[in-house]
């Protein structure tokens, strides 16, 4: 999506951001937006997850505006 | 720790000692021994493969490296492939690279999948490439080398490393290598690639991602007219296990490997490959209930049926391993964006020339 000019940020588990870099950096975008995420948030439970989403989303937006301050 | 390429293609080493720790240190190892591969082993298995070394079948992920003929000949030296094999290496490596394999994908999945490449026609004399008791065990050679070779340029081409970018949480005993022959003459049936399109003389690889193999146990009775069924529906209840992806996700292809016994059951009662697969199709299923009860993101509505299989060309049958009461199933990840298809090519022998003897 990124190569295609979509805005876009990638939301990666701590667990799963080495691998995050890996691949970023071998698909010539080491500087692809990311927003690191506590693991695992799968099964996490809806009040986990809506503090998490209620937490990062100024970041994802301010990302995808372009501003300072979205990636981890 | 950081994934790199070597830098040069040539190392220098004091000896051969130096050199294995040396590829070990990098990672480069499936953390057994390696065969060194020196210029001029390299330069044998190039000759092998009758093609010229600098020629790229493709870009493999996730590291997207050139899989270049020489890169898979010095993983095949690595493997201690013969320099015979090497067409055997090559047609495999040519169809995991398809696109609608997403080898990119299942490199880097958390699943524990692993390509199972089946060998059918005459390069399986050629290569003594085993079909019979213990195939997928230790102890032949070209089993074990050539799966092992393309596991070799899985993680030095396209640079999958466990818990960096292959992220498999306990990956599978064939992962190490995962290679096969259909025992053609112990089938009563077709050999498998004549129901893909090749004809009888030529040889091909089959591929799929798969789990390890799973046991299915069934004792025939000839007395029973109902015994065909019941091996069916042994190997469907496998199919269709509650715990698989294929349960949940609902497709996805999967491998049943049926014993010649076995075989010779479903055959003497009048069924055809085909009809093998069509009524596998047919019995492994799960009620809604059934799988929401256990994962209710996945069930589907309510009063729905979930298939493990979509359709027949989904579900491959061979005939392979040693006579007896088992039959295997090889469930899989069912997920990539074409959903683990299965790929196949042919393997050309007549590019490769005589390899002479050599010293080194």
């Amino acid at each position: 999506m990124a190569k295609r000019g979509k805005a876009t940020v990638a939301l990666v588990t701590s667990d799963f951001w080495p691998q995050g870099d890996f691949i970023a950096s071998a698909s010539g975008m080491p500087d692809l937006p990311r927003q690191q995420v506590p693991h695992p948030v799968a099964g996490s439970g809806n009040e986990a997850m809506s503090s998490l989403a209620r937490e990062i989303a100024p970041k994802l937006v301010a990302t995808l505006r372009g501003q300072d301050g979205g990636a981890a | 720790m950081t994934i790199t390429a070597p830098t040069s293609n040539l190392i220098e080493a004091a000896d051969d000692e130096a050199a294995l720790e040396w590829l070990h240190a990098q990672g480069c190892t499936d953390g057994l021994p390696v065969v060194i591969p020196t210029q001029a082993r390299v330069e044998r298995m190039i000759l092998a493969s009758g093609l010229d070394g600098s020629l790229s079948l493709g870009s493999m992920g996730p590291g997207n490296g050139a899989t270049t003929i020489s890169a898979i000949a010095t993983n095949a030296v690595m493997a201690g492939c013969e320099p015979d094999y090497m067409p055997v290496v090559v047609a495999i490596i040519q169809a995991i690279l398809k696109p609608e394999f997403d080898l990119t994908e299942m490199q880097g999945t958390t699943h524990s999948t692993a390509p199972l490449a089946i060998i059918n026609g005459p390069i399986r004399s050629a290569c003594s490439i085993e079909s019979g008791f213990g195939a997928l065990g230790p102890g032949f050679r070209a089993n074990a080398s050539i799966g092992r070779a393309v596991r070799l340029v899985m993680m030095n081409v396209g640079m999958a490393r466990p818990g960096e970018s292959d992220m498999a949480l306990l990956g599978h005993p064939g992962k190490f290598s995962y290679c096969l022959a259909e025992a053609e003459e112990a089938s009563p049936w077709e050999p498998h690639h004549t129901s893909l399109g090749y004809f009888a003389e030529q040889s091909a690889v089959t591929v799929v991602g798969a789990e390890a193999p799973h046991n299915v146990v069934f004792v025939a009775d000839a007395d029973d007219p109902d015994s065909p069924e019941r091996l069916l529906r042994s190997l469907a209840a496998v199919l269709a296990n509650l715990g698989s992806n294929n349960s949940h996700f609902g497709g996805g292809a999967q491998v049943v490997v049926l014993n010649p016994d076995h075989a010779d059951v479903l055959h003497d009662a009048g069924m055809s490959r085909r009809d093998v697969q069509e009524r596998l199709v047919e019995l492994a299923t799960n009620s809604h209930e059934a799988v929401a009860q256990l994962n209710p993101t996945f069930a589907g509505k309510p009063g729905s049926t979930r298939q493990a299989l979509r359709s027949a060309d989904d579900v491959i049958v061979i005939v392979a391993g040693g006579v007896g009461l088992y039959s295997v199933v090889m469930p899989s990840w069912a997920a990539g964006g074409h959903m683990n298809s299965i790929v196949h090519n042919e393997i050309i022998t007549d590019l490769s020339c005589e390899i002479p003897f050599a010293q080194t």
